[in-house]
């Protein structure tokens, strides 16, 4: 046999495995059998031990892990169709003409004089609304959908007119016309539909053209998820998070395209970039997107051209109000924590939020919306609340004090007592059982309900979702399956 | 008394005897003349054999200073039973089926009323019987009892003889059943009816008037203050199931236990309101399970086990 290393030089050999003479030649028995055997039982236990361990199985993958980012994509998907779903005969979409015929119903209502030209809003109030291409389009470039509201149950989305969205309605129309700012805080029980009577209140507002700014979830501007920075010059320091106003900035441009395309920029600003004069709004946003570093002083300068005088009325709504009446978990350099409402854009809403002056020359309506859910205790916006229904209480003449502040409660935030001071309040009760029944019909016309509807089934619903509260006749109804 | 009909026949008879006198028994369940008690409580003879069987035999030599008077005769009459009972083997049962029998015979020809007619009675039960007697009676003989007994009842009230009414009566049952009268609920003038229920260690009061459907409890409404789909089922259960969710309005009171107990309590509480309301509805709400109180509770924990029945692992050594 030949060997690959050399006979003659002393070098050791590559390899030293396959060097005959490294085995004893005396032994008969095979080279491996004289390797120690691997023992295959598990190792003894030790002396003393009781307890019996059981190596468990090993996880077995099966198929692909989903990709970075996809199960928050399919978590926050939001679902507006279902094909499965029966079109709904006869309903209406929302339109500003309705809206109009739903301000002039309630006001004949209130004249006591109800004339019965056209639709009063005696029919509507109960009735299911669908809504356009083109609103459904803005409402889901200000994120007014959410995922927990079930839209994807039906063929497209509708609304349901009730007695409180008709109130909201006209209060909207009014300020629109007395060019005054509508101030109001939504408070409700848990599912009573605060967050859709503000989507509501969005799709009045596309409908009516007017420009709508949407904050879909408070926690976002506040949990310290965004990048942030201090904006130059402001004391105290007022901070900025630049990559959420950009991406908002995009937002409103896209919500509001049909507005904004065909505004245009009537004054000079000192920008950090060049930006040509008479752009459109929704190019303005459009740049302001574009550059994160240059949202927050493009923002201002929008908000500045749409608060010009002459131009469309301005909705502004947030989610979750408590969120912006504590401190944020933001840091400043020596470590202290910054208030909400030293962070720019909350600065910006709790500003026109608390301003008994209107900052809206062109009117419109600021909203706030509380969440019961998924919220941190604000016991400061819980007083405010509760003062503001008592005060109004006492304007209708119905006897009771309006509650103190409770002198040894030490959770109080100062400035977040400051600026909800005078904002009026709308509380959600229950549905009545009118606007239940046509809720159910419609579930049933669209093929989700399967029992009958009628007087019993509306009233046993209606009761066990304690006396009307809508998301718990949609939970008894639609999502349990008895 | 102490129950001894699981007791083997021989043993239950002498025992019978010695715990308990005749004297005691005819208080409670009155005997004919035949069956009067023995008047010396301490003697040592057979009870039993004193009443029915002969008069006790005195021998010479047997209490030696009182009988000195008739010392020298001589007794050689034959024994004769008090009763012919005495050789059969249930003697005290047959003595009271015979007598019950020769009553019927008696009064067999007085008015009855139709069948079903008679008031309802509950007769003692066998158990009962059999400890009150103290002899191993079978169920079908003492039906033949009964069956007298039901015959007897049914003698048209108005001509019912005494001696029937005592007979009936040594046989009834201490406390009569069918006499409880359940205690109505009551609307009072404002409409509103109050029922209490209980569950577990919750106990509810629900005040239910007409209205629409609306229910507070606790000052909260159904959804605040039961998270559960089925817990407010639950409260609400005794109107659901009577189709009259919309008719009423509940307005409770609840405390102690959890969800699930107070929520069960108060179907209890709305149930028994609701029949203030409508009586009628009372085959339907039992049917639903809104009349029965649950009685069970949570068990107590014994010494030596982990919870109430939960025993310590098993260690070796």
């Amino acid at each position: 046999m030949a060997s690959s290393n050399c006979w003659r030089c002393l070098s050791r050999p590559a390899n030293a495995s396959l060097l005959p003479l490294s085995r004893p030649s005396f032994s008969t028995t095979a080279f491996v059998a004289a390797a120690p055997k691997a023992s295959t039982k598990a190792p003894a236990r030790a002396k003393g031990e009781k307890t019996l361990r059981i190596k468990k199985k090993a996880f077995v993958k099966t198929g692909k892990p989903p990709a970075p980012g996809e199960r928050k994509a399919m978590r926050k998907r939001i679902v507006l169709s279902n094909t499965n779903a029966l079109e709904v005969a006869g309903m209406k979409d929302l339109d500003a003409e309705m809206v109009d015929s739903m301000v002039r119903g309630e006001d004949a209502v209130l004249d006591g004089a109800l004339q019965s030209k056209g639709e009063t809003h005696e029919d509507v109030v109960g009735k299911v609304v669908g809504l356009k291409g083109e609103t459904v389009d803005s409402l889901r470039a200000v994120e007014a959908f959410k995922t927990t509201q079930g839209w994807g149950l039906f063929r497209r989305p509708g609304l349901l007119i009730r007695e409180e969205s008709v109130e909201l309605c006209r209060r909207m129309t009014d300020a629109a016309a007395n060019k005054k700012a509508l101030r109001l805080v939504i408070d409700g029980e848990k599912g009573s539909g605060k967050s859709l009577m503000l989507l509501q209140a969005m799709a009045t507002a596309f409908v009516k053209e007017w420009v709508v700014l949407n904050i879909p979830e408070a926690q976002e501007l506040t949990n310290a998820v965004n990048d942030y920075t201090p904006v130059d010059g402001t004391k105290p320091t007022l901070w900025s998070q630049n990559t959420y106003t950009a991406n908002w900035l995009g937002q409103i441009g896209k919500a509001n395209n049909a507005v904004l395309q065909n505004t245009t920029m009537r004054k000079e600003y000192k920008l950090p970039i060049p930006v040509q004069s008479n752009i459109s709004l929704a190019r303005l946003c459009e740049l302001g997107a574009r550059d994160p570093d240059v949202a927050w002083p493009i923002f201002q300068a929008f908000w500045s051209e749409i608060t010009n005088p002459g131009r469309r009325p301005v909705l502004i709504c947030l989610d979750s109000l408590s969120n912006i009446m504590q401190t944020s978990s933001y840091r400043a350099p020596d470590y202290s924590l910054i208030h909400s409402h030293d962070l720019a854009i909350v600065r910006h809403f709790v500003n026109l939020l608390s301003r008994p002056t209107s900052g809206l020359p062109n009117g419109g309506a600021i909203i706030a919306a509380t969440s019961r859910s998924h919220a941190p205790i604000s016991k400061s916006m819980e007083l405010a609340i509760k003062q503001s229904e008592e005060k109004a209480a006492q304007l209708r003449g119905w006897p009771g004090k309006v509650t103190q502040r409770d002198p040894f409660e030490k959770s109080y935030d100062e400035r977040a007592d400051k600026a909800l001071q005078n904002v009026e309040v709308m509380r959600l009760k229950g549905l009545s059982k009118v606007e239940a029944r046509g809720l159910m019909e419609y579930w049933a016309q669209s093929g989700v309900l399967r029992s009958r509807v009628d007087e019993e089934t509306v009233a046993q619903k209606w009761a066990l979702a304690g006396n009307g509260i809508v998301g718990e006749i949609q939970r008894g109804a639609l999502w349990m399956r008895i | 008394m102490k129950k001894i009909a699981w007791l083997p026949a021989g043993l239950r008879g002498n025992l019978q005897w010695t715990q308990c006198p005749r004297a005691i028994i005819s208080n409670t369940f009155p005997r004919g003349p035949g069956f009067q008690a023995p008047k010396n409580q301490f003697s040592t003879s057979n009870h039993l054999q004193a009443s029915i069987a002969a008069p006790e035999v005195r021998f010479k030599n047997q209490g030696s200073e009182g009988d000195e008077l008739e010392g020298g005769a001589v007794f050689n009459a034959r024994l004769v039973p008090n009763s012919a009972s005495y050789f059969t083997a249930q003697p005290i049962f047959t003595d009271d089926l015979l007598k019950l029998q020769n009553i019927l015979k008696r009064y067999a020809n007085l008015p009855v009323l139709k069948p079903g007619d008679a008031p309802r009675v509950a007769w003692r039960s066998l158990a009962d019987y059999r400890n009150l007697v103290g002899e191993t009676v079978k169920a079908a003989k003492y039906s033949k009892i009964v069956e007298v007994l039901h015959r007897l009842n049914h003698i048209h009230p108005s001509l019912m003889p005494q001696e029937v009414q005592e007979a009936l009566n040594e046989y009834k049952r201490d406390v009569n059943p069918y006499q409880n009268q359940a205690k109505l609920g009551h609307v009072n003038t404002l409409g509103k009816a109050l029922g209490v229920g209980r569950r577990k260690s919750s106990s509810a009061r629900a005040w239910v008037v007409d209205g629409t459907g609306e229910v507070l409890v606790n000052g909260k409404t159904l959804t605040e203050a039961f998270g559960r789909i089925h817990d407010r089922e639950s409260a609400i259960w005794a109107l659901k199931c009577t189709n009259r969710v919309d008719k009423y309005n509940v307005w409770a009171l609840v405390s102690g236990g959890g969800t699930t107990g107070q929520a069960e309590a108060l179907t209890l509480a709305v149930g028994k309101a609701l029949l203030a309301h409508e009586p009628a509805l009372k085959p339907a709400l039992r049917r639903a399970g809104c009349m029965t109180r649950d009685p069970k509770r949570v068990e107590r924990k014994k010494p030596g086990h982990v919870k109430a029945r939960k025993m310590p692992a098993w260690v070796k050594r």
